[in-house]
């Protein structure tokens, strides 16, 4: 179990670096980013149910200018986990939408910091050009270890969390849960016919 | 331009963000690119590369995809800038060179935006649904434990990956020879392709795309179902997100709040 948890984690954060910092070819997007994360869980259907879901709810917030959205990985893979642990989806779904607003601040808090020793590194390109792979490969790792710090604790306490609460979670919270989780396609899908207007905010 | 610089450029290009930071943008990234033409055009004046990489590290800040353009329009400015016969000429092919980068970087993001984050990610998205729904793969409400092919379930998302990456990687690989062969009268090669006709069209495609699934998701949806209280509760619930969420949309509040908001409301009127 805490293999695939760790084979999880490592590729949320390896798939979260695709989001900005490498490539953006979208495999990180979380249609596809959920179904990959199900297959390596065992349970294909619960990542696409968690990938649509969170793409749907994340749709309206476009990383335009300086805007950090909410990770979709984040908001995918950490369902994913929990749910892997046996935690009901629509109950990892909030926690994981939670966990990716958290992530954004997280994100903004990296990029800030790095540019201080972003600075010394400008002056060690200015007088050596070919240092340029080597902070590059060196923010890439940075990020990639971040990114996984933040998923694996988050899990962690997302688990110990639910572990807590379980036992005193009735029915009806339950069911109120459940209800939201079902409601999230439709949130969703109300949103796709404004983002297709053609003047757009 | 040779073919393997651009090759180089190219790949390169996927490492724009790799240095994303709040003060200076993507300058890292758009430095990384344009080393090997930097090496090419000062390869008989080497000390020149390091002050020359200053001018680079300076703030950029573009779509990455669109950000094609810039590189080949960049990389033509910086010919003219090693070319310049005196001190003179060379601050002005620097200011020139500078206003090109400004200019070009804030149309590229303007365009990049649009037709990639608000069209061509929301339109992929509107496909692989449909598949999905096509393909038989029950995602819309709880899972039973039926048995879906790992193949209907991954040619919905292999589809919209092929659908964006090809037009993003067209655009990747042209974009750093159509910058790098025309000049600022066609705004470094952007005016070659009508954008906005483009953009309109694929608007216009995912409106009716997405009018069409959202129809499909509520038959559906609703298809099993006889008019009874489980019905009217499912209705109740659907039209109320619905018009929330337009209203929500309206205020520019993001859907992750009025989502995490519904949790809330639904529990405290469960347990009271």
């Amino acid at each position: 179990m805490t293999t695939t948890i760790i084979i999880l984690c490592t590729l949320a954060a390896l798939l979260e670096l695709d989001t900005t910092y490498a490539f953006q070819t979208l495999v990180s997007r979380p249609i596809i980013a959920g179904p990959l994360l199900g297959l390596f869980m065992g349970d294909v259907l619960a990542g696409v149910q968690v990938g649509v879901f969170a793409e749907l709810l994340l749709l309206d917030i476009s990383p335009l200018g300086g805007i950090i959205p909410p990770s979709g990985v984040v908001a995918t893979a950490i369902p994913l986990i929990l749910y892997s642990q046996g935690i009901e989806l629509h109950f990892g779904f909030f926690l994981g939408i939670l966990a990716a607003i958290c992530y954004s601040f997280f994100d903004t808090f990296l990029r800030k910091t790095r540019f201080k020793w972003l600075i010394y590194s400008e002056q060690r390109i200015g007088r050596k050009p070919a240092d340029l792979w080597r902070i590059l490969i060196m923010s890439l790792a940075l990020s990639f270890l971040m990114t996984f710090v933040f998923i694996s604790t988050a899990t962690w306490l997302c688990t110990q969390v639910m572990l807590m609460v379980t036992p005193l979670i009735s029915a009806k919270v339950n069911f109120a849960f459940h209800l939201a989780y079902l409601a999230v396609p439709w949130i969703g899908l109300a949103t796709l016919i404004p983002t297709f207007r053609l003047k757009t905010r | 331009m040779s073919f393997w610089l651009r090759i180089n450029m190219f790949f390169r290009s996927f490492f724009l963000q790799a240095g994303w930071n709040f003060v200076k943008y993507q300058n890292l990234g758009f430095a990384f690119v344009m080393v090997p033409f930097l090496r090419k055009v000062y390869q008989y004046d080497p000390e020149m590369l390091p002050t020359v990489m200053l001018r680079y590290l300076e703030t950029f800040n573009t779509h990455p995809v669109m950000a094609s353009f810039c590189y080949g329009a960049m990389a033509k400015q910086e010919e003219s800038v090693a070319k310049a016969k005196s001190v003179t000429d060379y601050k002005e092919q620097v200011a020139e060179w500078n206003g090109a980068r400004r200019g070009l970087s804030i149309t590229a993001a303007s365009i990049g935006d649009r037709l990639f984050w608000g069209t061509l990610k929301p339109f992929t998205l509107v496909m692989a649904i449909f598949l999905w729904i096509a393909l038989g793969v029950n995602f819309f409400e709880d899972m039973g434990p039926e048995y879906t092919p790992l193949l209907s379930i991954f040619t919905a998302p292999a589809a919209a990956f092929v659908v964006y990456n090809a037009i993003a990687l067209y655009v990747r690989w042209k974009g750093i020879k159509i910058g790098y062969e025309s000049n600022e009268s066609s705004c470094f090669g952007l005016t070659r392709f009508d954008w906005n006709r483009t953009i309109y069209n694929a608007k216009r495609m995912g409106i009716f795309f997405a009018a069409g699934l959202i129809l499909f998701a509520l038959y559906r949806y609703f298809r099993f179902i006889e008019v009874d209280i489980d019905f009217l509760a499912r209705a109740v619930l659907v039209i109320f997100f619905v018009c929330i969420s337009f209203i929500t949309r309206r205020l520019r509040i993001p859907n992750v709040y009025l989502y995490i908001t519904s949790v809330l409301i639904f529990t405290g009127v469960c347990l009271f």
